[in-house]
């Protein structure tokens, strides 16, 4: 016994000794607990994992580990302009450093930009254009710092007329640069030169604390990386965001769960005001648990269509989906109804054209070309075809309102905006004859190539969610009807299984727009054939379907000498685009990235709903979602 | 005491072999990951922006370099065990250019606290009760205990874990179900801080303690059960001694020799952590650490822990070799 007893006692000393060793390192003189009073506190769910680097917030170097949603680049961070996918508060394009647009000469070699007066860093000392200048040269003439390559491509020189005024000089014609500092999730964040210029090494600082041009400072962190606490500066009139008004939260807590039960539990707890996302279930519950809750939607789908479209992206430099025959046959043999149910339990947004249906590409793109749409003819060799349907959003709508009722729309506008306008229909005979055509041959049910092997593929898919569902659903489409299909859960297909062409089929996503504008660059610009790799070779993003065609670098090169502001001109390049793809079908569209995001408003109100105040993406990993907290009000409890 | 020198000598020198073998391995698995932590990196970086071809070719270069991974396998080992030997595990691949060894420190403490002090209450309060129900056979209270340890045991700790997020964070929402203490208190050594630990690290305790007692008790019950059926036991009973002494003395003592090696191997588990209890209740810890290097190919980081575990088991084996003789007398005689 006594001997028992020793351990014990052992143990207990060396947990206490150990555990004093490692946490004792605050300083002892302050409070041991802080006052973070509820109602003067906003509490955000991080989608993302804790930090690798939890005391680095160093973002601008490559596999610093400091992470982007902790609050970072949404409350400290800051650069030009801010473009958001809804509708925005006053317009989605929003001049945030730049007191107006950019610039730009005659043939779009030279870029002026003109900043805001009379903003401070958080440390007090003024932003001025030599800020913007120091973040350009020291990036592009240094390696290794997130946009050293971009910066360098592109600029052949910055200067500085003045304080507020920055005049960079480009390396070939560009009407589209500006875009390296237009925020949608992320951009290039302007950096304090005061600070940095004084580190021996930029790259090896952790800039903790970091000094920000936003309207908050860090107030504490879990050391672990979990979450972390910032507070309203004292001058938060002297940052771009206070032309919006004074955020109302004097705290903002971003606080990592990556569990997404988890952040249900927590919110109908009121322990979190706006979760990131959940399953279609959990938001499905969440609506009749919590009576203070929603999503972007009153009802059924609930989910914020982002300007993201899940896609089946076949690998075009890899036989024998390198034949349009084979990818339209692919494609013809899903049942998007089916689809719609397996992934989303019907709360998903279809598109039939390679463009989100999301924010204002619904009004530019799907709705004006429902017609083209639905005229369009496909030869299958033997027949011809018209394979598009229109009904298919009704098709779902009624599925799922015998379990919904009233929260399921009736308008057919809503129906569209929520379920999409059609998709293509379910032609087993017609993908039979493109197979054949292509020199496929069907035997006892099964598929063969042309050269007599058995027609398998095998398709990369999320680990989990509603995309790995998709995938998962797909594969099962395409055994039924006699391609042989396995699916992968792959935790890296970004970054690795897409980047270096491993793969047949993907279910993810290389089509994102700005959301709010018809503009197409965003994705499309990384598109043109000079970026193309080689098989076997890493793909920059996000040509992931590894496609190149020259009619598609005629529309790249054309839109990089068309004014961004150029609205009917972009949109005619947006449809000669949607045209191609659905001649082409290098991907296969399916449905927007619909994130069942959600909040609560017991303690604060003034969220943006879709069908009053869309101001603004209520997915708060984003950065614009700065803007949502110049527009709340305390609730009262 | 020569023979003992000896003895514990042969001991040590083991302990370094194994160390050396075990952390020699652990370099060459990791090194096979199909991940890099380059590609890692440059998808990263390249999917916020237009690089191209040649631009990525450039970056994958720096970062190569950067990483010390532009030379041969075997010359990173030599490397590896140059630097290893002076304590440096080398920087964070995807924290650059933190250390490795500071990342691990960060997590352990939690891992540490947790782990320990749910193992040695399991060990305690498992073997206690095993021994005594082996010995009082008709106990009632012990009998009852032994079903519910039966029935508890072979659950995975993960569902009792969840069962706990919807018991208590839920239905009955009275304890926190995310985190390592309360976002208002401050990280020191105060009494604020060490009850906020203690109370964030209730639900996850009573996981793995709810569990994890049962086979501690069971093993202990049969140890016993066939022990008091020894000559020896039966003599003492007809001498007289005393029935404590006869059970604690003579029953549990020759008992605990098996179980004490097991709680050496168990402690030195603790370092490669308790992944699924540490993502259910987003709870810091070495798992979560471990998790994240090997998915994002972090090979520093996998061998950092990989090392301080291997270290850990082995040590905790030789200490409890050399302990030996001073528990069981038949082996200080040998």
């Amino acid at each position: 016994m006594r001997t028992l007893t020793t351990l014990a006692v052992a143990a207990a000393v060396a947990i206490a000794g150990f555990a004093s060793g490692a946490m004792a390192q605050d300083d002892a003189a302050l409070a041991p607990t802080m006052d973070l009073p509820r109602n003067e506190t906003l509490i955000i769910n991080n989608p993302e994992a804790p930090a690798s680097n939890p005391d680095s917030f160093n973002l601008w170097v490559a596999g610093s580990g400091a992470a982007n949603s902790n609050g970072l680049h949404q409350l400290a961070l800051d650069t030009l302009w801010f473009i958001d996918p809804d509708a925005g508060l006053d317009g989605s394009l929003y001049n945030q450093l730049a007191s107006e647009p950019w610039q730009y000469n005659a043939d779009f070699t030279e870029m002026t930009v003109k900043l805001r007066e009379g903003i401070t860093w958080s440390d007090g000392v003024p932003f001025t254009s030599a800020d913007v200048k120091y973040t350009v040269d020291l990036q592009a003439s240094t390696p290794g710092f997130n946009w050293s390559a971009p910066f360098a491509d592109a600029i052949e020189s910055v200067d500085t007329p003045d304080d507020y005024t920055v005049h960079f000089k480009l390396k070939k014609p560009n009407a589209r640069f500006h875009a390296l500092f237009m925020v949608r999730w992320n951009a290039a964040w302007i950096m304090p030169k005061h600070i940095f210029e004084a580190q021996a090494d930029p790259k090896s600082f952790n800039f903790n604390p970091p000094v920000g041009l936003g309207p908050y400072t860090l107030h504490s962190y879990d050391p672990n990386g979990y979450w972390y606490i910032w507070e309203k500066r004292p001058d938060w009139d002297k940052t771009a965001l206070a032309i919006w008004g004074e955020p109302a939260p004097k705290y903002i807590i971003y606080q990592s769960i990556p569990d997404v039960d988890k952040r249900l539990i927590e919110m109908v707890n009121g322990n979190l005001d706006m979760i990131h996302d959940l399953s279609p279930e959990g938001m499905f519950n969440l609506a009749k648990q919590d009576e203070n809750a929603r999503g972007w939607f009153p009802g059924f789908p609930y989910a914020h269509p982002d300007p993201t479209l899940v896609m089946a992206i076949f690998n075009n430099q890899k036989a024998p989906f390198d034949d349009k025959r084979v990818r339209w046959a692919l494609t013809l043999m899903l049942d998007p109804v089916e689809m719609s149910m397996a992934s989303y339990r019907g709360a998903a947004t279809l598109s039939a054209i390679a463009m989100p249906p999301t924010g204002t590409h619904t009004d530019d793109y799907h709705g004006p070309l429902q017609q083209w749409i639905t005229d369009y003819e496909l030869d299958t060799g033997k027949s011809k075809i018209k394979p598009y349907d229109p009904t298919v959003g009704t098709q779902i709508a009624n599925m799922v309102r015998p379990q919904f009722g009233d929260a399921v729309p009736t308008d057919a506008t809503m129906i569209n905006k929520s379920f999409g306008y059609g998709w293509w229909k379910k032609d087993v005979k017609a993908a039979g004859e493109l197979l054949e055509a292509a020199g496929f041959t069907n035997q006892g049910g099964k598929w063969f190539k042309p050269d007599g092997e058995q027609f398998k593929i095998t398709i990369n898919t999320f680990t989990d969610g509603v995309v790995n569902r998709l995938g998962t659903d797909i594969a099962q489409q395409w055994t039924l009807a006699g391609v042989e299909t396995t699916p992968v859960a792959d935790p890296v297909i970004y970054g690795t299984t897409l980047d270096l062409g491993q793969f047949d089929v993907a279910t993810a996503w290389s089509i994102e727009t700005w959301g709010g504008n018809p503009d197409l660059s965003f994705f499309l610009d990384s598109w043109h054939s000079d970026y193309l790799s080689p098989a076997g070779e890493r793909q920059t993003a996000r040509n992931w379907q590894r496609y190149s065609d020259p009619r598609l670098d005629k529309i790249i090169e054309t839109m990089r000498v068309t004014e961004f502001t150029d609205h009917e001109a972009n949109v005619a390049l947006g449809n000669e685009f949607i045209k191609l793809m659905v001649d082409e079908m290098p991907f296969m569209p399916i449905m927007s990235f619909n994130v069942f995001s959600a909040y609560d408003t017991r303690y604060w109100t003034g969220f943006p709903t879709a069908e009053e105040k869309p101001y603004a993406n209520i997915v708060n990993n984003w950065s614009n979602s700065k803007y949502i907290f110049t527009q709340l009000k305390p609730a009262g409890n | 005491m020569k023979a003992y020198f000896l003895f514990a000598l042969k001991r040590l020198l083991q302990l370094f072999a194994v160390c050396f073998a075990g952390i020699s391995a652990a370099f060459f698995i990791s090194h096979l990951s199909p991940i890099s932590p380059v590609d890692s990196i440059i998808g990263r970086v390249s999917g916020r922006s237009t690089y191209s071809p040649e631009a990525i070719r450039a970056l994958r270069a720096t970062m190569t370099e950067l990483f010390g991974l532009d030379v041969p396998l075997w010359q990173q080992y030599l490397n590896f065990w140059g630097r290893f030997v002076t304590g440096d595990l080398g920087p964070s691949l995807l924290a650059f250019p933190t250390p490795a060894l500071r990342l691990v420190m960060i997590a352990l403490p939690w891992t540490f606290g947790l782990l320990t002090a749910t193992i040695i209450i399991n060990w305690l309060i498992g073997n206690i009760l095993g021994g005594l129900a082996g010995y009082y056979q008709n106990n009632r209270f012990l009998k009852a205990f032994g079903i519910v340890a039966i029935g508890l045991q072979p659950i995975p700790h993960y569902i009792v874990a969840f069962l706990m997020v919807i018991l208590f964070g839920f239905l009955w929402p009275i304890l926190p179900i995310s985190g390592g203490f309360a976002m208002n208190v401050r990280v020191a050594w105060t009494p604020e801080f060490v009850l906020s630990v203690l109370h964030y690290a209730l639900l996850p305790a009573l996981s793995l303690v709810l569990v994890g007692i049962g086979t501690w008790f069971l093993g202990m019950r049969a140890l016993v059960s066939n022990i008091v059926t020894e000559d020896y036991v039966t003599y003492a009973e007809l001498a007289g001694v005393k029935r404590p002494t006869i059970l604690f003395a003579y029953v549990i003592r020759n008992a605990m020799i098996p179980q004490l090696t097991s709680l050496a191997m168990t402690l030195g588990l603790i370092f490669s952590g308790t992944i699924i209890i540490e993502q259910v209740f987003s709870y810091p810890g070495l798992g979560t650490l471990l998790v994240r290097a090997v998915n994002e190919g972090d090979t520093t980081v996998v061998l950092a822990v990989s090392s301080i575990a291997i270290i850990a088991v082995a040590t905790a084996i030789f200490i409890i070799d050399l302990l030996h003789p001073i528990f069981d007398p038949r082996v200080r005689v040998e």
